[in-house]
């Protein structure tokens, strides 16, 4: 027992108060909304290539319990080898930034925290120098990298919401509509064949159909859906025999100039592995199995021409820089690597964030270390979303 | 638990400044009671001597109140003063509920928690009011049992100590903690103030039952077989009281005196506690058999009813009581949150009690009545005709005269929580105590011509005849913003059938995210969008920018992912479009209390210009 021995001095007249709210307290159960059963993603610390350039959010400041976690968005130009901070203003990000490249343009989402409930969504189209604020999601994003997908030129866009619902907005994005929800896509025939438990990705093939992904229950199937002829199919890659009895789990689904790149997680525990697959002009190619060795994915980045680089729990790097080659192996990743920012020819950019300083390593093909080429202070407003 | 927290600083100064205020009003007040009723009494008494002659003839006829008895009434009735005087600390009035009974409660199981939590919201709603009252009934239950010797009066305040006692035991002690784990004997189970609900029930008995041994048998019996209990409790294995230590860490005694030793005291008390905690940390299986023997060998003497064996087993108990007072429950009081002495006293005052009581009482003596005093032998209902009033009073005891005192500063304390506590609002000084009192204003207000969440144009002067409660908020604010949207949907509420004249207005501080969708989604996400005289305004950055300048309203663009900063504040313009009360708006911790309170100063501001009108 504590200190008091108490007086608490709820007065006389609390007692008719209790009897009152005995009388009043039980509110019906309402049902809840029915969410998706989603497996760990990887996290939203990532990297992305568009016409402008390299983008890389990056979390950065302190403890996340205590909303001293910020977002922040950093940018490459494409004539640039520098990064420099464009982190889109005027919404606290703390509940972590999810980017979509459309074109020469990038869509942000935030995704909400402590009492904000809907997503706020920002565009620029100048390389992060001025912003415009799009309409927002009347719901949370999902914490996904790519729970939101923007279709080059059009405008139009998709979003991966946290229940399971995906909803789309023509040019214009005057409006979302809901487009499907997990559920429905599950009773499709496709869904069914595949056992669909949840989604992860959403993106849009090279011509503009949707795509979305999640994991199957059905061993040996990757959930790749897309939108076409007025139901959903099919549209993953065919597996090979060594994986037909392994949970497969689409991690990663990206739309890339020429189609479509995906990182897929076969099997769980210390028999986990992964693999890229590209398609291109409906072929899908894969990689050989990386082993993860138990550890998972931590990030996981696509770069220019189907580079894909990913992070593991054991602070582990590996890349692959075209379609079917294998994964190979980063030097031992500075401490505090969030993310890693392929880029053409298997060099590789890793950002590291402590507090408030970002510092910036590189990676030559086949070199031995990672060479520091760049810091950026960035200031932290810690406490303002406290 | 929701509610209790009220989220201030328990020693904000408004809070407490206002506490003593309180206190210091509502004192003048029990004074004027007892200088009022004393001179009533005496005048009445130099009119009537006659009745003033047989009324004081009264008490040589009726039976001496026993020793057992005396003991309780006097004993609990200094305790109840005290702990009166002690609920009159000044960070009572905030910080019992969040500091005290929330912690008490915690290790309960829910429905408890529950329950405690009712009244710990009660009082952080109308700290103010809670505080006080508990100031008052306690020093008007104590006055009570100490003046009122005998008779009726005498049995009335020992039910109501009951009363209390079990509102207490219930609501501040969270049942005594007798349904949460770790519960001894030694730091006060089954809760003080459940033995001063037994005691208060013992003054309560009749006269009749004082000269039967048989009560006397029943207390100490009573005691024993609750000593026994405590016994079998403290020995129980696997409970940790048996080990010093325990991985390292001190065990469950010595952990309960370590926590309190750091509670604010005397240094020598402190270093007594901390003492003995190291001496159970080395030899806690020693010290807890030593319990252990002390409780079986008290309850055991107890429980035989035989004087001779109780009398030096009390002697015993009573240093192991002011031992364990002293060096495991730390006294109880200190720390300006201690609300009573805990268990100690008032468990020897109970067992004490139970062996006087083994000796009867002396029946009355067979006077006879007193010649030429009818007030004596009149009934209760005679004596309460209203001819029979002044002969009534003439004849009552200075002991009567002062216990109706000390029942009106019992109503004096709880008469003002009873009707704070009918309404559901919280005060408004816990939005004070945030941000200030309101600053009165009379200009005119600046213009302006924005789009609302339906896409109308709204200008001020399409207010005009409504009075118009307006603030700043920015649609994508993750904290305070959404806070301050439910304090005007509060006010809305509580403003009831005046809504109607009344518009409920907010201008979107953000040159970002101003758009239509945003102001509507906001309003979905805070349920305002069907709220009728809700208008949430927007328009382009070039539009707004004049309307901030006009109301003094910064709005700024902070960098690096955090929200738009921008000031903090509502006004309440009148029906002829003037600006009449500025108010600061920061919502501060934003609890179900402050928020109320928020609510209540902008419906009262605004109620305030609609009976002006």
């Amino acid at each position: 027992m504590s200190r008091p021995r108490l007086r608490s001095a709820a007065a006389i007249a609390v007692l008719p108060a209790v009897m009152l709210a005995a009388g009043c307290a039980g509110a019906p159960a309402t049902p809840a909304p029915a969410t998706q059963a989603a497996p760990p993603s990887p996290s939203l610390n990532t990297s992305l290539d568009t016409a402008a350039g390299t983008w890389a959010a990056v979390v950065m400041g302190g403890s996340a319990a205590q909303d001293n976690n910020f977002w922040q968005l950093f940018i490459r130009p494409a004539d640039s080898t520098r990064w420099k901070l464009v982190t889109p203003p005027g919404t606290a990000d703390n509940g972590g930034l999810v980017l979509a490249g459309g074109g020469p343009a990038l869509v942000t989402g935030f995704r909400p925290s402590q009492d904000l409930t809907f997503s706020p969504l920002i565009q620029t189209s100048d390389g992060g120098q001025a912003w415009s604020s799009l309409n927002p999601l009347d719901a949370a994003l999902a914490s996904a990298p790519d729970a939101l997908a923007a279709r080059p030129g059009s405008g139009q866009l998709l979003a991966l919401l946290a229940g399971g619902t995906v909803q789309e907005a023509a040019p214009g994005n005057a409006t979302w509509t809901v487009l499907v929800s997990q559920q429905a896509l599950a009773a499709t025939p496709a869904g069914r064949r595949c056992g669909l438990q949840a989604l992860t990705a959403a993106t849009f093939t090279p011509s503009g159909s949707p795509v979305l992904a999640g994991p199957c229950t059905r061993p040996g199937t990757a959930g790749i859906f897309t939108a076409g002829n007025g139901t959903w199919q099919a549209a993953g890659p065919a597996l090979p025999a060594a994986l037909a009895g392994q949970d497969i789990t689409v991690s990663r689904l990206t739309r890339t100039a020429q189609g479509m790149t995906a990182l897929l997680a076969a099997g769980t525990g210390p028999d986990a592995s992964l693999l890229a697959a590209w398609s291109a002009a409906g072929h899908w190619t894969l990689s050989p199995p990386l082993s993860l060795h138990g550890s998972a994915l931590t990030s996981a980045s696509f770069g220019p021409g189907g580079t894909a680089a990913i992070i593991t729990t054991a602070n582990r790097g590996q890349i692959t820089t075209s379609a079917g080659s294998s994964w190979q192996p980063l030097p031992p990743l500075p401490p505090g690597t969030a993310t890693l920012a392929p880029g053409p020819g298997g060099t590789a950019d890793a950002l590291a964030a402590r507090g408030g300083t970002l510092t910036v390593w590189q990676y030559a093909p086949r070199g031995t270390t990672w060479a520091k080429i760049q810091v950026i202070n960035v200031p932290i407003p810690y406490g303002s979303s406290s | 638990m929701p509610g209790m927290n009220s989220g201030l600083d328990i020693s904000n100064p408004a809070v407490v400044a206002a506490f003593k205020a309180a206190l210091v009003h509502q004192g003048l007040i029990a004074l004027f009671i007892f200088g009022l009723l004393g001179l009533v009494w005496i005048t009445i008494r130099a009119g009537l001597p006659t009745a003033a002659a047989g009324g004081a003839g009264t008490a040589a006829t009726a039976a001496a109140e026993p020793a057992w008895r005396r003991l309780l009434r006097i004993g609990f009735g200094l305790l109840w003063v005290f702990d009166g005087i002690l609920q009159a600390q000044p960070k009572m009035a905030v910080g019992l509920p969040s500091q005290v009974i929330e912690p008490t409660a915690t290790a309960s199981p829910g429905w408890v928690q529950h329950l405690v939590n009712v009244g710990g919201t009660t009082w952080s709603y109308h700290p103010m009011q809670a505080g006080a009252s508990a100031v008052w009934i306690q020093v008007g239950i104590g006055i009570w049992l100490l003046v009122a010797a005998r008779g009726p009066l005498s049995r009335l305040a020992g039910l109501v100590s009951v009363g209390w006692g079990l509102v207490v035991w219930v609501f501040g002690e969270a049942f005594g903690g007798i349904f949460a784990p770790g519960l001894t004997w030694l730091f006060g189970a089954p809760g003080a103030v459940l033995i001063y609900a037994v005691a208060g029930a013992l003054i309560a008995l009749p006269e009749r039952a004082w000269r039967s041994r048989r009560l006397g048998r029943l207390i100490t019996a009573g005691t024993g077989a609750f000593l026994l209990g405590m016994a079998v409790l403290q020995a129980w294995p696997g409970r940790g009281f048996w080990q010093g230590t325990s991985h390292g860490q001190p065990g469950t005694l010595a952990g309960m005196t370590s926590t309190m030793a750091q509670t604010r005291q005397p240094g020598f008390l402190a270093a007594w506690v901390n003492a003995f905690t190291t001496f159970d940390e080395a030899h806690g299986f020693a010290v807890n058999l030593f319990v252990v023997a002390a409780l079986v060998v008290t309850g055991t003497a107890f429980l035989s009813g035989r004087p001779r064996l109780i009398r030096p087993v009390l002697i015993g108990f009573g240093v192991l009581c002011l031992a364990d007072w002293v060096l495991i429950e730390d006294l109880g009081f200190l720390g300006g949150l201690g609300t009573d002495p805990n268990s100690m006293i008032p468990m020897v005052l109970l067992a004490a009690a139970g062996y006087l009581a083994l000796a009867p009482a002396p029946a009355p003596a067979a006077a006879a009545e007193p010649a030429g005093s009818p007030a004596v032998a009149a009934g209760w209902r005679d004596r309460l005709r209203i001819a029979a009033a002044p002969r009534t009073v003439a004849s009552a005891s200075i002991g009567s005269v002062a216990a109706v005192g000390a029942i009106g500063v019992i109503i004096l304390g709880a008469a003002p929580m009873a009707a704070a506590q009918a309404s559901p609002v919280a005060d408004t000084i816990l939005a004070q105590a945030i941000d200030g009192s309101s600053a009165p204003l009379d200009s005119p207000a600046a213009p302006f011509s924005l789009t609302d969440q339906h896409g109308r144009d709204i200008t001020l002067a399409s207010l005009r005849g409504k009075v118009v409660l307006l603030t700043f908020l920015d649609p994508v604010c993750t904290s305070d913003c959404p806070l301050e949207a439910q304090e005007f949907r509060q006010a809305g509420q509580l403003l009831g059938a005046d809504d109607r004249r009344v518009e409920l207005v907010a201008i979107v501080a953000n040159p970002v995210d101003y758009q239509l969708g945003y102001t509507q989604a906001f309003d979905r996400q805070e349920g305002l969008d069907d709220v009728p005289n809700w208008l949430y305004l927007t328009g382009s950055p070039a539009q707004l920018a004049p309307v901030w300048r006009g109301y003094g309203i910064a709005a700024q663009i902070a960098a690096a992912g955090s929200m738009i900063l921008h000031s903090e504040v509502a006004y309440v313009i009148d029906s002829r479009g003037r600006l009449r009360q500025e108010m600061g708006f920061d919502p501060g911790p934003g609890t179900a209390a402050t928020k109320s309170s928020f609510a209540a100063e902008l419906t009262d501001a605004a109620q305030q210009l609609l009976r002006q009108s």
